[in-house]
């Protein structure tokens, strides 16, 4: 298949693997090639680059994403009761 | 620098929630983490002794907390191989020119600032509830956790085409989740 007529439904899954693994040269060189003339693929890339940032920040221990999700009065309890009789 | 004790009697009114979240956000399933997080502080007050001052309480708490995740991971691994050969499990769509449609976007949001934006990580949680068990603990195993593919591979016992193919897909369904979940906000 020519450089040139490869469509973005070829290339793209190459987009998502780079970030997996190293590609051999000649996939590196196709997916580049598609990159430095095709918009929709360069968007669709950093696409998924706000995903891993996002979840790299989402999986931080300080994250607020979530803070209206909290642990059931329940178990709370639970703990602190257990907590107390062991101390 | 004063070296850092333990006041159990404080922990679930401390950290309780603050573990919790961490470990949603890695566990799909609430009753999991909620056990977690219990076993987590039960092993922390049986291991008190273990808690040399260097570093504060918090950080030892979470410390526990990641073992027991990951042991959770190992402790639950089915057969975590898919069958790469169905290809509607691809959900991205493609015109008759081989473009994508509908056309990706930026999200309105400049990429470099996304990872600052709150609520666009508020989607991306719910989001990620959408994906099947198999592809939510992969993609938090590679993307949230940071392992390598290799690591992934040896741990879980994929094949390593199979986890690409995987993570392609994961990523994309995100993607798609992302966009019909922000975008239609305005």
């Amino acid at each position: 298949m020519s450089i040139l007529k490869m469509t973005c439904k070829d290339v793209y899954p190459l987009i998502s693997e780079e970030m997996d693994h190293s590609l051999s040269f000649s996939r590196r060189v196709r997916l580049k090639m598609h990159l430095a003339v095709c918009n929709l693929c360069q968007v669709y890339s950093r696409q998924l680059q706000m995903l891993r940032n996002l979840a790299r920040n989402l999986g931080k221990e300080n994250s607020q994403a979530i803070e209206k999700k909290t642990l059931s009065p329940d178990t709370k309890e639970k703990i602190q009761k257990y907590i107390k009789g062991k101390i | 620098m004063s070296e850092e004790t333990l006041d159990p009697e404080k922990w679930v009114e401390n950290y309780a929630d603050m573990l919790y979240r961490y470990t949603l956000v890695r566990v799909k399933d609430p009753d999991a983490a909620d056990e977690l997080v219990q076993a987590t502080l039960f092993a922390a007050l049986k291991s008190q002794h273990t808690f040399a001052g260097k570093s504060t309480e918090k950080t030892w708490l979470f410390g526990i907390l990641k073992h027991k995740t990951m042991d959770h991971f190992r402790s639950t691994k089915k057969n975590i191989n898919v069958d790469i050969t169905d290809t509607d499990a691809d959900r991205i769509q493609f015109d008759t020119t081989g473009h994508m449609t509908p056309s990706p976007n930026n999200w309105n949001v400049d990429p470099e600032k996304a990872i600052e934006n709150k609520e666009l990580a508020q989607v991306l949680a719910k989001c990620m509830n959408g994906l099947s068990e198999k592809f939510h603990r992969l993609f938090v195993l590679k993307e949230i956790e940071g392992l390598s593919s290799e690591e992934i591979c040896k741990e879980f016992n994929v094949k390593p085409t199979n986890l690409w193919v995987m993570l392609h897909r994961a990523r994309n369904q995100l993607k798609l989740c992302m966009e019909a979940n922000w975008l239609t906000k305005e």
